[in-house]
């Protein structure tokens, strides 16, 4: 009896939470596509031989790797919000810029670019110089050269510790809502859990069941990842990917 | 393992030390919604509830400390036991005594007002697709979802001062709060701001939260309470702080 | 003393800068700066923690005994899996509830606690949390998730001491335990270090978390002065500051990890002395 009541308030809190979970799906899933082409050209920055191009990107990234993305969001939404009457208003753009499903991914957009930015410019270092010199020496423009030898081979180095950073950035769209304002009913993972446990107190339940999201996600992210590295290897072994969780354990 | 045994051994004696020295209690306010309660230069809470919280215990006799807790974890931190009363401008509604319990009220049934930009013609009567703002958890937030909530977009903050940022900022349309901490807001603008409509009445008076079983706890504050009203305690300190009445005596 | 040495700078460098040196002084200032110590008793609280847990769960993973091992891996992967900001919001709830728990038996006896529905379930077992409390269970909750952190650093830095020395340590007549103490562990921190320096910078981003535990913090200090004011009594009346006081706080951060930084390379060269790795010398 007290058996399958715990059971159906579990299924009952997964049932709830699937929506919540979406949000942070989203903000990660937003996040990445502007996040990534962003690192890169950051990396790209920081190894320029111009000087004043490698000192921005370098300052740009040790700034945001180095301070806590919770005060990151506040930072930005206050200043966001301080722009607003000048800026954003006149343009007609105040609902866009000041949305949280906008604001969230953009300031975790700033945040990931800078740790992923520093994995790219570690992996670009490797670049063999060899490499570099005979696709030159074959008279590639410097175009060609980047695409078919420094991206390829930069993508494939960086890419396990990427999927390990797209797995913290996962895990960081839950400070949205701690330091955003919620619209009606838009609530995340850990809004709703609060919310229910405000209700009962059963702190076990409810967290679990937000935790057991989490890690199933991450667990799915790894996996999507090591498709993904397969592709990348796809020329050097024929490994098999698994749905595996195989994280790292630095930022 | 060892070390979770080790702390709550070192809990029970802690709290074994705590219970001896009794007749002592916790009180807590936001200390971020003036008048009602703020932070003054000094770093120190202070406001209407902190000087009515402080005679209360020395009418009562009680030894009382003062804890700061954010607006949106105030009433489970109560039920947690982090606290034995919250005095911070909370009203008296039907949803909260589902949870606690309240003492008398020690300030009159006051109007939540609607504020917006000077310049932005908004007609309550006919509100749709606005932006309208509340602070999370309130009684405003509540009553603003229910009227409002079907045809306008209702944003939550965790703070009243969040809230009265992103109005000015004009990231909200209308704001709808407490009077009390917005009339000083409104009329300190400078004619940024204008209020909308005549206001509402939402709750009833502000009371201090208590828990539901703390009975002996509430009928010693009720006590202290009415000889405070009737010796015109509450009422200087409703004239100092709010500059007007209601008034509990004449 | 204080406001004597800020009339006279203030005179020297004149009134507008006077009276901003004035504010920025002030108690509701001072009681800011001075909450920095909570952020700082959390990072060194948490860090001591998350070692201890980390020797911990590497030792767990390196046991041969298959239980511990799968324990091991389990808390490491746990933590892993699920967003810090959960696990310290949950562990003091989580902590609280048991502790009240074990006093409501000890107090009112398993009959009372059994009669009971709400929470706790008898007032003798009421524990109220202080902020004192609360700091404790956030260094401990740090210690928790960074100590999964710490764990897998460990153990990856005691499986890159080289088996020849450990076997020429004992091959010179060291007991086991004298091989593991001066040779592995003693070798071991100079492999962990770039690692556990990397766990030291997440744990202090972390420490701004200690707001979500209503610890009254840099972070929540910060929104509240440069939240805007419009009423005199409370103090200076001005617009909502608040940028600027994150902007402080994002820099103070920035700053905590330039020496973070430098105080991790000079350890570095001290652990690496007489080792043949990159980094000595």
């Amino acid at each position: 009896m007290f058996e399958s009541l715990h059971q159906s308030a579990f299924i009952q809190d997964v049932i709830i939470f699937a929506k919540p979970a979406l949000f942070n799906l989203y903000f990660a899933l937003a996040s990445i596509p502007a996040g990534f082409p962003f690192a890169v050209l950051l990396a790209l920055g920081k190894a320029s031989p111009n000087k004043w191009l490698a000192l921005l990107s370098r300052g740009y990234i040790y700034a945001f790797r180095g301070s806590p993305l919770f005060i990151q969001f506040f930072m930005c939404y206050s200043i966001m919000l301080a722009m607003n009457q000048s800026l954003w208003k006149p343009w007609g753009i105040d609902h866009i810029v000041l949305h949280p499903l906008f604001l969230g991914p953009f300031v975790l957009v700033l945040n990931t670019s800078a740790y992923a930015a520093e994995l790219f410019y570690g992996a670009l270092k490797t670049v063999p110089k060899g490499e570099v010199e005979a696709a030159q020496a074959y008279g590639m423009s410097r175009w060609n050269v980047f695409r078919s030898v420094t991206w390829p081979h930069m993508l494939r180095l960086a890419w396990p510790a990427y999927s390990n950073e797209m797995v913290f950035l996962f895990h960081a769209t839950t400070l949205v809502y701690f330091t955003l304002p919620v619209i009606n009913e838009q609530k995340d993972l850990m809004n709703k859990a609060t919310d229910l446990f405000e209700r009962d107190y059963n702190v076990f339940l409810h967290f679990g069941v937000a935790a057991l999201y989490f890690l199933l996600i991450s667990i799915l992210i790894f996996w999507v990842a090591g498709l993904i590295q397969k592709h990348l290897n796809s020329h050097i072994t024929g490994d098999k990917v698994r749905l595996s969780f195989k994280p790292r354990y630095l930022r | 393992m060892y070390k979770l045994v080790l702390s709550a051994v070192l809990a029970v004696s802690l709290l074994v030390s705590s219970a001896m020295a009794s007749e002592s209690i916790r009180l807590c306010t936001e200390g971020a919604y003036p008048p009602y309660n703020y932070v003054d230069d000094n770093g120190k809470l202070a406001g209407f509830e902190v000087d009515l919280g402080n005679a209360l215990c020395k009418k009562a006799g009680l030894t009382c400390e003062w804890v700061a807790n954010e607006w949106d974890s105030i009433i489970p931190n109560l039920i947690a036991g982090n606290y034995d009363g919250i005095l911070a401008g909370m009203s008296i509604t039907d949803e909260r005594r589902k949870t606690i319990t309240f003492s008398d009220e020690y300030y009159p049934v006051a109007p939540s007002l609607y504020a917006a930009a000077a310049g932005n013609t908004i007609d309550l009567s006919a509100l749709k697709g606005k932006k309208i703002g509340v602070q999370g958890a309130t009684t405003q937030a509540a009553f603003a979802e229910k009227k409002y909530g079907a045809d306008n977009t209702i944003v939550s903050f965790q703070s009243f001062d969040q809230s009265v940022a992103d109005l000015m900022a004009g990231n909200i349309d209308l704001l709808l709060a407490d009077g009390d901490p917005l009339i000083p807001v409104v009329e300190g603008s400078k004619g940024a701001l204008v209020y909308v409509g005549d206001g509402e009445s939402i709750g009833g008076g502000v009371a201090i939260g208590l828990r539901q079983k703390d009975i002996a706890l509430a009928d010693k504050l009720n006590a202290a309470l009415t000889e405070l009203k009737n010796d015109g305690t509450v009422d200087a300190l409703i004239k100092k702080y709010f500059d007007k009445g209601p008034f509990y005596t004449n | 003393m204080l406001e004597f040495l800020i009339a006279q700078i203030g005179q020297w460098l004149g009134e507008d800068i006077g009276a901003s040196l004035a504010y920025i002084s002030n108690g509701k200032h001072l009681a800011w700066y001075a909450s920095v110590r909570y952020t700082l008793i959390a990072a060194v609280g948490g860090a001591t923690c998350a070692v201890l847990f980390g020797l911990l769960g590497a030792a767990l993973k390196q046991s041969s005994f298959l239980p511990f091992k799968w324990l091991g891996d389990f808390y490491t992967t746990i933590v892993r899996g699920v967003p810090d900001v959960l696990f310290i919001l949950f562990f003091p709830l989580a902590f609280e509830k048991g502790v009240e728990y074990i006093l409501a038996y000890v107090k009112c006896g398993a009959e009372n606690v059994a009669a009971t529905t709400g929470w706790p379930p008898c007032d003798a077992a009421q524990w109220y949390l202080s902020t004192g409390d609360y700091l404790v269970m956030a260094c401990v909750s740090l210690g928790i998730v960074y100590g999964a952190f710490a764990a897998n650093v460990i153990h990856g830095a005691m499986m890159a001491v080289s088996r020849g020395q450990l076997e020429a340590a004992s091959a010179y007549g060291f007991t086991p335990r004298q091989v593991f103490w001066r040779f592995k562990v003693r070798q071991m921190w100079a492999y962990a270090l770039p690692g556990l320096s990397n766990v030291w910078m997440l744990l202090l981003k972390a420490t701004s978390l200690l707001s979500l535990l209503q610890i009254a913090d840099i972070v929540q200090w910060a929104g509240r002065l440069g939240a805007a004011n419009y009423f005199p009594r409370v103090g200076l009346v001005h617009p909502d500051w608040r940028w600027k006081y994150y902007l402080v706080l994002f820099l103070f951060f920035i700053l905590m990890t330039m020496i973070s930084e430098r105080f991790f390379e000079a350890l570095q060269r001290r652990a690496s002395r007489g080792m043949a790795i990159t980094g000595s010398n």
